[in-house]
């Protein structure tokens, strides 16, 4: 296997709404050498209980501060830190205190406040000029203004931290000087943030976290502190932003989806679950792992030392688990997509995502009895060269 | 059926809590208590769903049978 040609990743889309048409016939072999964007080489994973198996696996390392680990890019080291252990019990110690915030019932009081939010901004978006951009209109400003809320920071920053994501998540989009210095700029705005909410308690994570650190410093160190405040605020909300984009789109596009919805709005959260399975955020390069010792996937031997990365999109494709995958079904049933991941580093905001997501859904469809798309899909144009890769518009008319 | 949790894999997302909140629960660092390790049948397939949904796998199901 290692004299085969490696195949690059992550694959090309040949459309906005589409997968990548090596999903289709991926599983034939369970597990495929890939070279990412750095140019280093990988092996991906490709059917659901490999990748499953994976992700839960002791012996398959999220520490990438290894000399002969695989880089994402060559010039951004994501999530990575060489002071920062992401891996179980270090990692699972800390996320805890973190994931207090984000339990799926904390997320179930906070609905009302989504929903408030949610009627807010389509609201505007009626009473402004149609068409209008769904992306700016409602996903930006909702997802923004929740991570805002949770985590203790200003909306009105938002100008600012909005171009520091961008370049903290790019895989080609900027030098490594723009994205040294955009990491620098957060520095300091976190930690003055974390400054004044020590001097002046509220009743927000920031505040909550930072008064952990005081109470005892072996919980949470100073470090440690900065660090996840800076990381929650950075992937706190363009994901779900993005996948918000990608859902309204995605449903537009199928009348007859959008119509079996229509006739039953209970059907909305299987139609999330359904848009999440299609993964239409970019692939799976952020789950890049190491291989600590050999280990078997499908019957292959994987050896210490490789670089490995399970295929979510892949897994979320799988014949096997799921039926008639490429079919777009807003009413599937046992949907135990991947999209959010499994094992230690299970998304930290699913809940939070998913019920956002679920809101704005049924809020649009309530309130917009004719909502459309006001492009041709294949006008529809992908963010390039960062990790998230939404859409950039989602022109809709009513 | 008897309900028993690893509590060292527990990732605190709290599905479970919110499915079946007669059985499980969060204690004060985000970690799945058992309330109730021998739920009633009528719970059976909450508790079922809970834990094939469970991210971590932290939830471990004994069936009577």
């Amino acid at each position: 296997m290692s004299t085969e040609e490696p195949i690059p990743y992550p694959f090309p889309r040949p459309g906005a709404l589409d997968v990548p048409a090596e999903l289709r016939a991926l599983r034939d072999r369970p597990v495929i050498p890939v070279v990412l964007p750095s140019g280093d080489r990988a092996v991906l994973v490709t059917r659901y209980e490999d990748v499953r198996s994976v992700l839960t696996d002791p012996a398959v390392s999220r520490n990438l501060n290894r000399p002969d680990a695989a880089r994402m890019t060559s010039n951004n080291k994501m999530f990575q830190d060489e002071k920062m252990d992401p891996d179980p019990p270090e990692h699972t110690r800390v996320r805890r205190l973190v994931m207090k915030a984000f339990t799926a019932t904390m997320v179930e009081n906070l609905r009302p406040k989504v929903q408030e939010i949610v009627d807010e901004l389509v609201t505007k978006m009626e009473n402004g000029p149609c068409p209008a951009d769904v992306s700016e209109a409602v996903a930006f400003p909702l997802s923004i203004r929740v991570i805002c809320d949770l985590l203790g920071v200003p909306t009105e920053d938002q100008d600012r931290f909005r171009g520091w994501t961008d370049r903290f998540l790019s895989t080609g989009k900027y030098s490594g000087p723009e994205i040294g210095a955009a990491m620098a700029e957060i520095n300091a705005y976190m930690g003055q943030l974390i400054e004044t909410r020590r001097a002046h308690p509220r009743d927000d994570l920031i505040s909550a976290l930072t008064q952990v650190h005081e109470d005892d410093d072996t919980r949470l160190s100073e470090y440690e502190l900065h660090w996840w405040c800076r990381l929650l605020l950075l992937v706190g909300y363009e994901t779900t932003a993005s996948q918000i984009g990608y859902m309204v789109a995605k449903v537009l596009a199928h009348p007859d989806q959008l119509a079996r919805l229509r006739a039953d709005l209970s059907l909305v959260p299987l139609a999330v679950e359904e848009v999440l399975r299609w993964k239409l955020l970019n692939g799976s390069l952020s789950m890049l792992r190491y291989v600590t010792e050999d280990i078997e996937v499908g019957g292959v031997t994987v050896s210490k030392g490789t670089s490995i990365i399970p295929a979510v999109e892949s897994a979320n494709w799988d014949e096997n688990v799921f039926s008639c995958p490429h079919e777009f079904d807003v009413a599937r049933a046992d949907n135990h997509h991947l999209t959010f991941s499994v094992g230690p580093h299970f998304c930290i905001g699913a809940s939070l995502a998913r019920s956002e997501l679920q809101i704005v859904l049924e809020t649009l469809l309530r309130r917009f009895p004719d909502l459309r798309l006001a492009v041709p899909v294949n006008e529809l144009g992908r963010s390039e060269g960062t990790l998230i890769g939404g859409l950039l518009q989602v022109p809709v008319e009513w | 059926m008897r309900v028993t949790v690893n509590r060292d894999t527990c990732c605190g997302s709290g599905l479970c809590v919110v499915a079946v909140p007669q059985v499980f629960g969060h204690d004060d660092e985000t970690v799945v208590v058992v309330n109730e390790p021998e739920p009633p049948a009528a719970l059976a397939d909450l508790v079922r769903e809970a834990a094939r949904r469970c991210p971590t796998g932290t939830i471990r199901l004994l069936d009577d049978e």
